[in-house]
């Protein structure tokens, strides 16, 4: 039977999904079914980046309408995967609120990889990406050691302020002053390729093409808001290095 | 050569963000493999395909296929696979460039590679849906037939 207390955790296994980087698609469908296992007459969800609405009614002519909103997301697919499995779960078994609840709090829990590993692999992305858009190999170990910073820069600039758009303002910042001071020291070789393996880090890419991706398959509102906040966060980046530029003048052709 | 250190680094990168992903276990490899197939596509499209927009739609339109068959096998969502494996394909060098003509006041160049830019992504979202929509075809056919012979 559908109880406030049962559509909260719904919810929660929605939110949860969103914010680790379902598709709008998923958490729609995901909650929709649950709902509808439950016995639900009807169930209307809406769902932005933002956002999610769902109000159901219950057999017995009863309304219930729950709302959440979202206001960080990051990735993490090993969540997502066992949110998944919650909610086919879910629907097959259709199992007491208090089993779900212990659930979400077994995921909510679930460790990312240790401190080390991230700045390694921060290192190793800009690294890479360097080699990968042309960069010799001097250029690829100033990449990974600033990738490395970089990855302090956020964890400490993230502490003072989470706002996204001053965020990559001053990493993007970061990156190019030292980037250029690397290269005029004469470790590296090319500013633009040190740069940019590291803007790979920081750059709304997939984003982008999400956001591309969710107005085709016809979630409009959802992709472009996703689109905006793409386009926000790069010229964030690109005011970053404009920044530099402004320092140390006639950086850019 | 050069296309021997992007196929390595293409793989590289996508276990880089794999693992900021938080992917985990045997997962973590089929991610990463998937971001270079997508570059060996891409630089294998370069031979036979005209214009830089169709290497960009055949190759994710492969990955994409390619995540929906390791998500069966691994029976998890095909978007773990797909989110690691189209780094490689994604536009983010553009992207910057773009941004920074638009910060420099250059804007006939600013709007040549945003356009450039927007076309990368819209060829890249599109082979994913295209191959998504078609997989899904494909799958539930296939379960109708397991279900009918089953019977």
């Amino acid at each position: 039977m559908l109880t406030k207390e049962l559509l909260s955790y719904i919810l929660d296994i929605g939110e949860l999904m969103l914010v680790n980087g379902a598709e709008v698609n998923r958490v729609e469908d995901s909650i929709s079914r649950i709902c509808k296992a439950y016995d639900a007459k009807r169930v209307d969800v809406f769902t932005i980046t933002s956002s999610i609405v769902v109000s159901i009614q219950l057999k017995s002519g009863n309304t219930l309408t729950q709302t959440r909103r979202i206001l960080s997301y990051s990735t993490d697919l090993d969540k997502l995967d066992r949110l998944n499995n919650l909610s086919h779960y879910v629907c097959s078994h259709t199992p007491e609120a208090e089993y779900i609840r212990n659930e979400i709090e077994k995921i909510r829990i679930r460790r990312k990889y240790g401190a080390v590993v991230q700045y390694l692999v921060y290192g190793m992305i800009a690294g890479t990406f360097t080699i990968f858009y042309g960069g010799d190999v001097n250029d690829a170990a100033v990449s990974a050691a600033i990738g490395m910073i970089l990855k302090l820069a956020i964890t400490f600039i993230q502490r003072v302020d989470k706002n996204v758009f001053f965020v990559n303002i001053l990493c993007s910042f970061v990156v190019g002053m030292l980037g250029f001071l690397l290269v005029r020291i004469g470790i590296g070789h090319s500013f633009e390729m040190i740069a940019i393996g590291n803007i790979m880090l920081l750059i709304p890419g997939l984003a982008l093409t999400n956001s591309i991706r969710d107005i085709i398959s016809g979630d409009t509102i959802a992709g472009l808001l996703r689109l905006c906040e793409a386009i926000l966060v790069a010229s964030s980046i690109s005011f970053g290095f404009g920044l530099v530029s402004v320092f140390i003048g006639g950086m850019f052709k | 050569m050069n296309h021997t250190y992007q196929i390595i680094t293409a793989f590289m990168g996508s276990l880089g963000f794999s693992i900021l992903f938080n992917i985990k276990g045997r997962k973590l490899g089929y991610a990463a493999f998937g971001g270079m197939l997508a570059w060996v596509i891409y630089l294998l499209g370069g031979l036979w395909l005209s214009g830089e927009m169709m290497q960009y739609f055949i190759s994710s339109i492969i990955v994409t296929f390619y995540s929906e068959i390791c998500a069966r096998i691994e029976k998890t969502p095909a978007t773990t696979f797909l989110t690691a494996a189209i780094i490689p394909l994604v536009p983010g060098r553009a992207l910057y460039y773009t941004m920074s003509y638009a910060i420099d006041g250059k804007f006939g160049e600013f709007a040549e590679y945003g356009s450039y830019t927007v076309s990368i992504a819209v060829a890249i979202a599109a082979g994913i849906m295209v191959a998504s929509s078609l997989s899904r075809v494909f799958f539930a056919l296939r379960s109708y037939e397991f279900r009918h012979h089953s019977m």
